[in-house]
């Protein structure tokens, strides 16, 4: 199986190692930007700019004083907490942390090789602040001994109490911090300088901030002065959830909830609270022993850093279900069919009150996501934070849970989850052999039982006071807190699940367990302390303890491990899905074949993406850089988004193929596909294996050569026939095709190897009304694809061992001394003689378009075409055009002698003199005067019998057309050199592609002069139309009487002329390959390259072969051609 | 019943369902476990987890059920739950024929998938909202066999799947083949009971004692979930206990 996935991955590690990370959109790519978000819990919009050592002091909260001395200043820095830790700026934020931040200083923003793995973004660890830059009302800068610079920072602290409060008593306390930085001059100016800038932007946020604090609980409960005796106060409370009036989950004594209120309170007061909030030692451990139910919300929204996003986009909820209002989705009828199943034990969630929350949260989050839509479990999720939330909160923090917590745990595939499920059942087997070891012997499958814990962070397994207990911690430390607790759960009940041998047994245990976690842990033990701890509490300190080693270090380290099993299994389940349910045409494949049109399907469609992706994205950079000049701007901010979208494991991706698509497809497969005059290659040398190049384009990504296929990759030709197919594939007719499509498309030329079959199928490609008639423009185009097709040599015919064996054997008995160029040569060279002799034909054998006046027709269209030949203008050249249409005449020599050198430029000079001597007008028609009021057409009896009167031409359609689609086979190597894999065809001058006046403007074939190539010839065929249809015309009225003799006067004949038919293989008989050699002369001649290549040998060619077969002539042809009539006809 | 008969050796069979979403497996699961019909109440995430007993003459087989959630997305999951299942039960609505079409992707699926001995069942559901299920219970047979409706039936006929074609299937491919209605309970006990016969004794893990090894808890739920009160409406000729 050709797994494309591998190989991208293995590109991918070739140039840089850490790319194996690409998980999501967060965890892909642990560029340093990337890090620092998730360390800071910033938005994607946010890029780290500067950073510096600095020393930090939290003033206690005291009354602002502007105008204090600076010795009290002095003394208010000395009294504060220090810490010493790094400061960052981004865009819109000033952040701090005292904990290693988790990236090398060194690292580019862009780079994503250099961090090193402390903490790999897991979350606001140490102590320091997130601050926006909105939030700082004033930066003073200080006069400092020991620092050169040091600035005092005031924030908008309680920013919705101010202005309210103009009769304060107690105005609300300023916050201040004291900032020193520690670096060079330059270093700290430009540090300062940044800051300036940012705070200058940041102005214009200060309103949005406004509106997202007023919906922070802490605004509420620090409101100074005014709480009445009861506790209640004057102005209404923001929305904390549906627990303000269903109750929160349970009972508010035993949780202590006002004690921790309490403290919380303090902490918010001194150490600022929702944007302003610090992170002092004393936070995280306030966090740990639980929430208090009013303030959990906020929490969760500030340490999961959701309030963030909330600041980014205030109005995104409610514009979100303003702008869907009355539409549905998929998502929605399944939104709606769990709506009732979601907590249906909290009250909240019996009422409409509680069921309308829900059930606009996951709407509106299902139309900013639409690729994840809705997934079961997100139900439970919403619905347990609606409890301690408002609608808009909840959206904010699912989005930051979808995006960056849970990555890829509710995408279309799950594939986080189930990535998840590998890593927990990996640290199981690492941290508890034995009972892992149980496991497999009892053949229980650990990850159907965990699944759930995760799916719905526990709050489906657990009593939900512990969920949400878990919940505070898990915001706070981030998705290693899942696998800690996890851990944990099967360490405390390890004995018990030993003696589990089955699921039921190995759930019931944990059931049993969840159902107590409540009780005491040491319910028998003698000390009246530990005899109050719980099993939860237990549970926590295992967690957090005994697995303090699990970290995001390691979970990201196993899940780079386990990521391409993962993705690989569920990339060839929808494989195997996908390929049962292609329907009763797919049957005629192989299960190869559709295994492999798989892989290339979705190969071309991910790399076109991967493609189109990366162009954009280095465009829109270019552009950022050319528009920014400062130092300080970041380059490659592209670092996010990129790679692997669009990978079939990884949720919804590409399921349609358009034009340019298709075409890059059958270059994959088909060498005629592969154009023979690719733009020029950019710089980038393929110099690895044809494999590494195929994907070559998703490695090379710094340096992006912006080519549309991809650098290394062949580029695909561009053919009217290919139109012609795509069309015909595209049965939906939207433009573009499905798999399905592809596969049913293929499984008609491919699927039945009948001959018949892929005549008609040809036929009715050219059939463009379906009225069963191809006129004379499709006849023409017939035969350019025919050359098109071949023009790389022919599939089958190469091999001795292949249908071509007769011929060859035929050429091997008898060397042909005259043709020196090989075998293969020689086949392809005939296969441009037969596709000749075909356009001949054709046109012999042509019908009016009214049969019924045939005979009349043909006569009127010969004197019409004689009488006035000189309106033309081509009267003149009468000599040459002679030679052109006289194929396999007693006249050939006179057009070979100059190898039709002539003719072309003749024929230029012509069409030129035309459009100079007559007007447009005219010339018109003239043109219509080609086929006047007589059209002509052929049916698909007659393409079957020209097609089956030439050897090679009915070998093209058994076999080598339906060969040339190389579904299985690695693509030949040839396909990149594309140039020297063509056959000498290209050197007698119809490599090139040609041009197509009439269909499509993206022909690359521009390169092709007029009047040269194939098409020019045959214009200058039809350009005589007149001459050519009288000619025609002879010719069937010849043809006609010669069957009629036949018919009545030699009935004997039939079997010579079946002879005739197969010649080739017959020594005996030679004309019929006669007349194709002289054919070849007639399009060889055609060509000014041709002739300049090949020009002297032609000329002696054809003297030899003109002196070889004397007896070779019109007549003797036309009769092998008319006994087959007879023979097809029957 | 057959409580009364003395200990059998009793093992545990895992079963997994598999199907379109709402063509009915969870209300055969809880037809099966609890004899009952309602709208799912229980919300599922992955797959939901049920067990129940069948006692054979001979033995007693303990089926560990996983009914796997509805959406589509979670298809994907769906090879941690066959992997080493023992049965399969591929439920497809017999009024709704691109079910059928998913059983049999499905079928495939496990023929390759999941572990060589599976016993599969293909069961056809929400017979009751056919013509001929309406005196109820019948089981099916010879009447069902004169097979209606490939097109609309206007007299309430909803049934768009034919027995004959299904059945063809299920022979061709070796799989045992039921239609049901979790609705009334036709059927649905014999689905069960066939499986149970279908076991191969050699893939039983080894015949346990009843609770030789089980802990106190699992008894406890197994109780719970065993004692079905009630008649039920089909008389299973083998004699299952459930
Ligand atoms: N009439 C009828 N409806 C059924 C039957 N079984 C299930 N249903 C209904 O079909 C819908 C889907 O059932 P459910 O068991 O949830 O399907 P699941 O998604 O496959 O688990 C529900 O509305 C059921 O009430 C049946 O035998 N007859
Ligand atoms: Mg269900």
């Amino acid at each position: 199986m050709f797994n494309f996935s591998s190989l991208v991955q293995k590109a991918q590690s070739f140039i840089d190692p850490t790319q194996a990370l690409n998980i999501s959109p967060s965890d892909r790519n642990p560029a340093k930007s990337t890090l620092f978000r998730h360390q800071f819990r910033l938005p994607d919009s946010q890029t780290p700019l500067q950073e510096i050592t600095a020393e930090i002091t939290i003033s206690p909260p005291v009354a602002y004083s502007p105008n204090a001395t600076q010795g009290e200043k002095d003394k208010d820095r000395d009294r504060g907490y220090h810490y010493e830790g790094k400061l960052h700026l981004s865009e819109a934020y000033l952040c701090f942390s005292t904990q290693p931040t988790s990236f090398l200083q060194s690292a580019s923003t862009s780079t994503s090789s250099g961090f090193t793995g402390q903490t790999h973004g897991g979350g606001p660890g140490g102590n320091g602040f997130t601050l926006p830059l909105c939030a700082i009302r004033r930066v003073e800068r200080l006069h400092s001994q020991q620092y050169q610079f040091a600035l005092a920072i005031t924030t908008w602290n309680g920013l919705t109490n101010s202005p309210t409060n103009d009769a304060a008593k107690t105005p609300a306390p300023q916050q201040k911090i004291t900032i020193q930085l520690a670096g060079t001059r330059q270093a700290c100016e430009r540090f300062c300088d940044g800051l300036k800038k940012g705070l200058k932007g940041g102005v214009g946020d200060v309103g949005k901030l406004k509106k997202v604090v007023a919906e922070c609980y802490s605004e509420y409960l620090l409101q100074p002065g005014e709480t009445k005796k009861d506790g209640k106060k004057d102005s209404v409370p923001p929305d904390a959830g549906l627990g303000m009036i269903f109750r929160y989950p349970g009972d508010h004594k035993k949780l202590r909830d006002r004690s921790k209120m309490r403290l919380w309170g303090e902490y918010l007061r001194d150490y600022g609270r929702n944007v302003t909030l610090i992170r002092q030692p004393t936070f995280h451990k306030l966090i740990r022993v639980g929430l208090p139910n009013r303030l959990r919300g906020e929490i969760w929204e500030q340490t999961s850093g959701s309030l963030f996003l909330r600041l980014e986009n205030p109005m995104l909820f409610a514009d979100t279900l303003a702008k869907y209002e009355g539409r549905d989705s998929l998502a929605i009828d399944e939104i709606e069919k769990d709506l009732n199943r979601s907590l249906p034990e909290y009250p909240g969630f019996q009422s409409e009150e509680g069921i309308g929350r829900l059930r606009r949260v996951l709407t509106a989050y299902s139309w900013t996501n639409e690729e994840v839509g809705y997934c079961q479990a997100m139900n439970i999720v919403v619905a347990a934070l609606l409890i301690y939330m408002s609608e808009s909160q909840a959206f904010f923090l699912l989005s930051t849970l979808c995006d960056r917590l849970l990555p890829g745990y509710y995408s279309t595939t799950m594939y986080g989850t189930l990535l998840d499920q590998k890593v927990f059942e990996s640290l199981v087997e690492k941290t508890m052999p034995i009972l892992w070891d149980h496991l497999v012997k009892s053949d229980v499958q650990l990850s159907v039982v965990s699944l759930p814990w995760f799916l719905s962070l526990y709050i489906n397994s657990m009593p939900l006071v512990f969920a949400f207990r878990v919940l505070d911690v898990f915001f706070l430390e981030g998705p290693k807190v899942l696998f800690q607790v996890g851990l944990a759960i099967l360490r405390i009940n390890g004995e018990e699940l030993l003696d589990a041998a089955d699921d039921g047994a190995f759930i019931s245990v944990l059931k049993s367990y969840f159902s107590k976690l409540d009780e005491s842990a040491h319910p028998k033990s003698e000390n009246a302390k530990l005899r109050a701890v719980t099993r939860f509490q237990e549970l926590m300190v295992v967690a957090f303890k005994e697995f303090s080693g699990i970290t995001q270090n390691s979970i990201t380290e196993q899940r780079m491990k386990h990521k391409n099993s993962v993705l690989n299994g569920i990339e060839s389940f929808a494989k195997r899905t996908s390929i049962r349910n292609l329907g009763p045409d797919s049957k005629r494949l192989s299960v190869d074949d559709l295994g492999s049109l798989y892989d290339r399907f979705y190969g071309v469609l991910y790399e076109r993406q991967q493609r189109s992706q990366i162009i954009m994205e280095e465009t829109e950079r270019r552009d950022r850089a050319r528009r920014a000049k400062a130092a300080e701007v970041v380059t490659g901010l592209s670092e996010n988004q990129v790679v692997e979208k669009g990978r079939v494991g990884l949720g919804p991706s590409p399921t349609l193929m358009d034009y340019d698509g298709f075409r890059e497809f059958l270059a994959g497969m088909a060498r005629w596909a592969i154009t023979d005059s690719p733009s020029p290659p950019g710089k980038d040398n393929t110099s690895e294996s044809e494999k590494h190049s195929y994907f070559g384009n998703s490695v090379r990504r710094r340096e992006v050569s912006l080519s549309p296929w991809g650098p290394g990759n062949p580029e695909p030709a561009d053919h009217e026939f290919m139109q012609r197919l795509f069309r015909r594939w595209d049965v939906d007719m939207n433009s573009a095709l499905t798999l399905q499509n592809v596969v049913t498309g293929l499984a008609h030329i491919k699927g039945k190897g009948d001959i018949m079959g892929s005549i008609t199928y040809f036929f009715e490609l050219y059939d463009d009304d379906g009225d069963g008639k191809v006129d004379r423009e499709g006849i023409l185009r017939i035969s350019e694809a025919l050359l098109f097709l071949s023009r790389r040599g022919l599939e089958g015919s190469l091999t001795p061992s292949s249908s071509m064996t007769g011929l060859s054997e035929y050429e091997a008995d008898n060397p042909n001394p005259y043709q020196p160029e090989g075998m293969q040569g020689n086949t392809n060279e005939r296969f441009l003689s037969s596709v000749s002799a075909f356009i001949r034909r054709c046109f012999e054998y042509a019908d009016p378009d009214h049969p019924q006046n045939k005979v009349t027709e043909v006569e009127e269209s010969a004197s019409d075409g004689l009488a006035d030949p000189d309106s033309f203008g081509i009267g003149d050249d009468s000599d040459e055009e002679e030679d052109l249409l006289d194929l396999g005449d007693s006249a050939p020599v006179r057009g070979k002698k100059p190898t039709g050198i002539p003719s072309i430029p003749a024929a230029s000079d012509k069409s030129d003199i035309r459009n100079r001597s007559v007007s447009k007008a005219h010339a018109e028609a003239a043109n219509a005067a080609l086929d006047p009021s007589k059209p002509l057409h052929i049916t698909l009896p007659t393409f079957r019998m020209v097609v089956l009167a030439d050897e090679l031409l009915e070998q093209f359609f058994e076999s080598s057309f339906p060969a040339s689609f190389r579904i299985s086979d690695k693509m030949v190597a040839a396909a990149s050199s594309s140039a020297s894999s063509l056959t000498t065809f290209s050197n007698i001058g119809f490599g090139r592609s040609t041009p197509q006046p009439s269909v499509g403007g993206t022909s690359s074939a521009g390169l092709v002069p007029p009047g040269k190539g194939l098409r020019g010839v045959l214009d200058n065929i039809v350009t005589d139309g007149m001459r050519v249809a009288a000619e025609v015309r002879r010719r069937m009225d010849e043809a006609q009487k010669e069957l009629e003799q036949n018919a009545v006067h030699r009935p004997d004949d039939d079997e010579d002329d079946e002879e005739g038919y197969d010649e080739p293989r017959t020594p005996g008989g030679n004309a019929g390959r006669t007349v194709r050699s002289e054919d070849r002369d007639l399009l060889e001649g055609a060509d000014a390259e041709a002739m300049s290549l090949r020009g002297q040998d032609g000329v002696s060619e054809v003297k030899q072969q003109d002196s070889l077969t004397p007896t070779a002539g019109r007549s003797r042809s036309a009769s092998v051609v008319s006994s087959k009539v007879i023979e097809f006809e029957r | 019943m057959a409580e009364a008969t003395a200990p059998k050796p009793s093992s545990s069979v895992k079963l997994v369902l598999l199907g379109e979403a709402a063509v009915g497996k969870s209300s055969l699961v809880l037809r099966f476990v609890n004899n009952d019909f309602q709208e799912n109440k229980e919300p599922t995430i992955g797959a939901a987890f049920l067990t129940q007993k069948c006692n054979l003459p001979t033995r007693t087989i303990k089926f560990e059920i996983w009914d796997t959630a509805g959406q589509e997305r979670f298809a994907s999951l769906a090879p941690m739950y066959y992997r080493n299942a023992q049965s399969a039960l591929v439920v497809y609505d017999l009024t709704k024929p691109t079910s059928l079409i998913k059983a049999k992707h499905w079928v495939a699926e496990l023929q390759r998938q999941a572990s060589p001995g599976i016993v599969i069942a293909l069961v056809g559901n929400k017979l009751d909202l056919t013509n001929e299920s309406s005196g109820s219970g019948n089981a099916l047979g010879e009447d069902s066999e004169t097979d209606a409706a490939e097109g609309e039936n206007d007299d309430g006929d909803a049934r768009k799947v034919s027995t004959a074609e299904a059945k063809t299937y299920a022979e061709e491919e070796g799989l045992l083949f039921f239609e049901t209605s979790a609705k009334n309970g036709t059927n649905v006990t014999e689905v069960f009971t066939a499986i149970a016969n279908a076991i191969p004794e050699t893939s039983l893990k080894g015949a346990r004692g009843p609770g030789a090894t089980q802990s106190s808890a699992n008894r406890t739920e197994d109780q719970s979930r065993v004692n079905l009160t009630g008649p039920r409406d089909s008389a299973s000729k083998e004699g299952c206990a459930c």
